[in-house]
């Protein structure tokens, strides 16, 4: 193999030139949405009416500070952050330690717990989203963020479970026991080796609750009636309800909001690809 | 994705706590009770958000379906299996609706995973073939997942507004014909298709990343000595590639049907079911008749909606499940 591939591989053949032609051609289709986005909101309200180039004639800054400023965007982007961030380490925390009881520990009904956690993954949420706003509504936490953050917290947990009672599953038994020997108790196990150990998978859970959590719209928008919490969505949702759409604003609108989780994005890009195809490859 | 391999993360034999601490259980009943209770502690979270959040939310949600109720009056009429009767065949309006919404969701449902397949996998056969520029193309392959929400929704709206930039890239390649002037969503020819479309674009980074590293985890020496004992390129991927990528592509498949059925925010966010009911779909239906029905009595109708949704989902997924194991 080592002998016949780099000759192959020197000269760039028909076929990869095609090969990247194909390539360059989806990464078009991939980014169009958010090309326009970007010239959208460097648009002033007469050339945004105008419509036509990609490339704006007098690219202007205004339209995203007078939208930043005008819809107060920095307090729905801190609301956005703490709802997204308690949802994070509240998945974090529940359901790492479930999956490390399903996965090391042995108790009467794990198995079922297991498979009963992993089959919510069928119930569609609009089935229970109404019954939610009025249990909610009687606990006093409708409207609230914790009113959010709980029901997304459940939300995750089909997907969490099994993704991270496979990783702990996959972490040598002997570990466990050795510890135990040394006199270690389940909880410090817990703390000291599994977690440690399972940081890829935690880092690909936490990237995998933040981003759908970031950009959630439905149980948001019927559940949250005060405008001081409303999340980023919302704030755009508000911004381009107007009679008029002023897509200039509304695309600034949409940049602050997609940017924020591009960057997470490309920060945990390394774990996040490897804890998804890591599914794949075991 | 974690369904690949998890098909019973539980069940894998002999490498489980349980048969070493059964032993264990038989040996000292005293300390495996304490085990038993360092076990509910570590779950114990766990189960009570969900005896809060969900175990309530299912029940009442059951109960209401056999109810009709508009939300404000102190009692519940019960009305049995009424509510499924007028949304199957009885009720004059909501049942030619649901039909109709059913059949868009069926079409969706049907073209959402075959797109996404015949989209990610030649991408992912030919991001496998190259070496430069690979890692940058998958993360901007991959942008649409991390974005999809309220935000990419607008700027797709924008881009197929009449004088947006698809009718404008039509009309500068000469494909004037092609473009619509009202607008890619306000023609009801054009609303559904491109509506799945869009779901497509946000469906294939996912699958585009599970069949890369399917691809990368074939050994090559395989597919080499099928090569050396005369197998052509057809062959190669007919009885070597493709098999290994069967069970990629029945996830795929799944996790498309579920999030299609179940699914109803870009359809709310983009058409709200226009122009005409053209993109109504069955989950969006629940929605609307759930919250903007003010006092008409439809929360119970809704309610049923909801769970002949899961019982269309559990079904499908089932049947799905099956199908591909046989083929396999």
């Amino acid at each position: 193999m080592t002998v016949i591939r780099p000759a192959v591989r020197r000269r760039p053949s028909v076929g990869h030139l095609v090969a990247y032609a194909a390539l360059a051609l989806y990464a078009v289709v991939s980014l169009y949405p958010f090309a326009w986005m970007v010239s959208g909101a460097l648009k002033n309200r007469d050339e945004i009416l105008r419509g036509g180039h990609l490339v704006p004639r007098q690219p202007t800054w205004d339209t995203l500070v007078e939208t930043w400023s005008r819809l107060h965007f920095f307090d729905y982007l801190l609301n956005s952050l703490r709802v997204t961030g308690l949802t994070v380490v509240g998945v974090l925390v529940v359901y790492s330690l479930a999956s490390y009881a399903f996965a090391v520990l042995d108790f009467p009904g794990r198995r079922f717990l297991f498979w009963f956690f992993v089959a919510l993954l069928f119930v569609p949420g609009i089935t229970v989203l109404l019954p939610l706003v009025i249990l909610e509504n009687k606990l006093g936490i409708l409207g609230t963020h914790l009113g959010l953050v709980l029901p997304f917290v459940n939300g995750t947990a089909p997907l969490t479970v099994l993704l991270l009672t496979n990783a702990f599953r996959s972490i040598p038994r002997e570990l466990h026991d050795a510890a135990r020997v040394d006199g270690a108790g389940e909880g410090r196990i817990f703390w000291r080796v599994y977690l440690p150990l399972s940081r890829p998978a935690l880092i690909t859970i936490a990237v995998l609750t933040a981003v759908p959590t970031w950009n959630e719209y439905v149980l948001t928008r019927v559940s949250l009636n005060d405008e001081s919490r409303y999340t980023l969505p919302l704030a755009l949702e508000m911004l381009a309800s107007g009679n008029v759409p002023r897509y200039n604003e509304i695309m600034a609108g949409s940049l602050i909001l997609v940017v924020p989780v591009i960057v997470l994005f490309l920060v945990a890009q390394r774990y996040f690809v490897n804890g998804l195809t890591g599914a794949v490859k075991d | 994705m974690a369904i690949l391999n998890t098909i019973d993360p539980l069940g894998r034999p002999g490498a489980g706590p349980s048969q070493r601490q059964r032993r264990r259980t038989r040996r000292a009943g005293r300390r495996s009770r304490r085990q038993w209770l360092i076990g509910y502690a570590f779950v114990a979270p766990a189960v009570l958000l969900f005896l809060v959040m969900g175990l309530y939310t299912v029940g009442y949600s059951v109960t209401l379906s056999f109810a009709k109720w508009n939300g404000f009056t102190p009692n519940w009429e019960w009305v049995g299996l009424d509510n499924y009767r007028d949304l199957l065949y009885r009720d004059p309006t909501l049942a030619p609706e649901l039909r109709a919404a059913a059949w868009h969701t069926a079409i969706a449902m049907l073209a959402v995973p075959l797109g996404t397949v015949a989209v990610a996998l030649p991408l992912a056969v030919l991001l496998n073939t190259i070496r430069r520029l690979r890692g940058l193309l998958r993360s901007v392959y991959f942008l649409p997942y991390v974005t999809t929400g309220i935000a990419v929704y607008y700027a797709w709206r924008y881009v197929l507004e009449p004088d947006g930039a698809i009718n404008l890239l039509l009309r500068s390649v000469g494909l004037g014909s092609v473009a619509r002037p009202e607008g890619w969503l306000a023609d009801p020819d054009t609303a559904l298709a491109t509506l799945i479309v869009i779901i497509i674009w946000g469906g294939v980074p996912v699958a585009m990343l599970l069949y890369l590293a399917g691809l990368q985890a074939i050994d090559p020496h395989l597919t080499e000595a099928a090569q050396l004992d005369g197998a052509g390129g057809v062959r190669v991927v007919r009885h070597i590639t493709w098999p290994l990528l069967v069970p990629i592509t029945a996830a795929i498949t799944l996790l498309g049907i579920r999030d299609t059925m179940q699914g109803f925010q870009i359809f709310l966010l983009m058409t709200n079911g226009g122009p005409g009911g053209h993109t109504d779909v069955l989950g969006l239906q629940a929605y609307q008749l759930a919250f903007f029905q003010n006092l008409s009595p439809t929360l119970g109708v809704a309610s049923a909606l909801g769970w002949l949704i899961f019982l269309a989902a559990l079904l499908l997924t089932v049947v799905n499940a099956r199908l591909l194991r046989s083929s396999q």
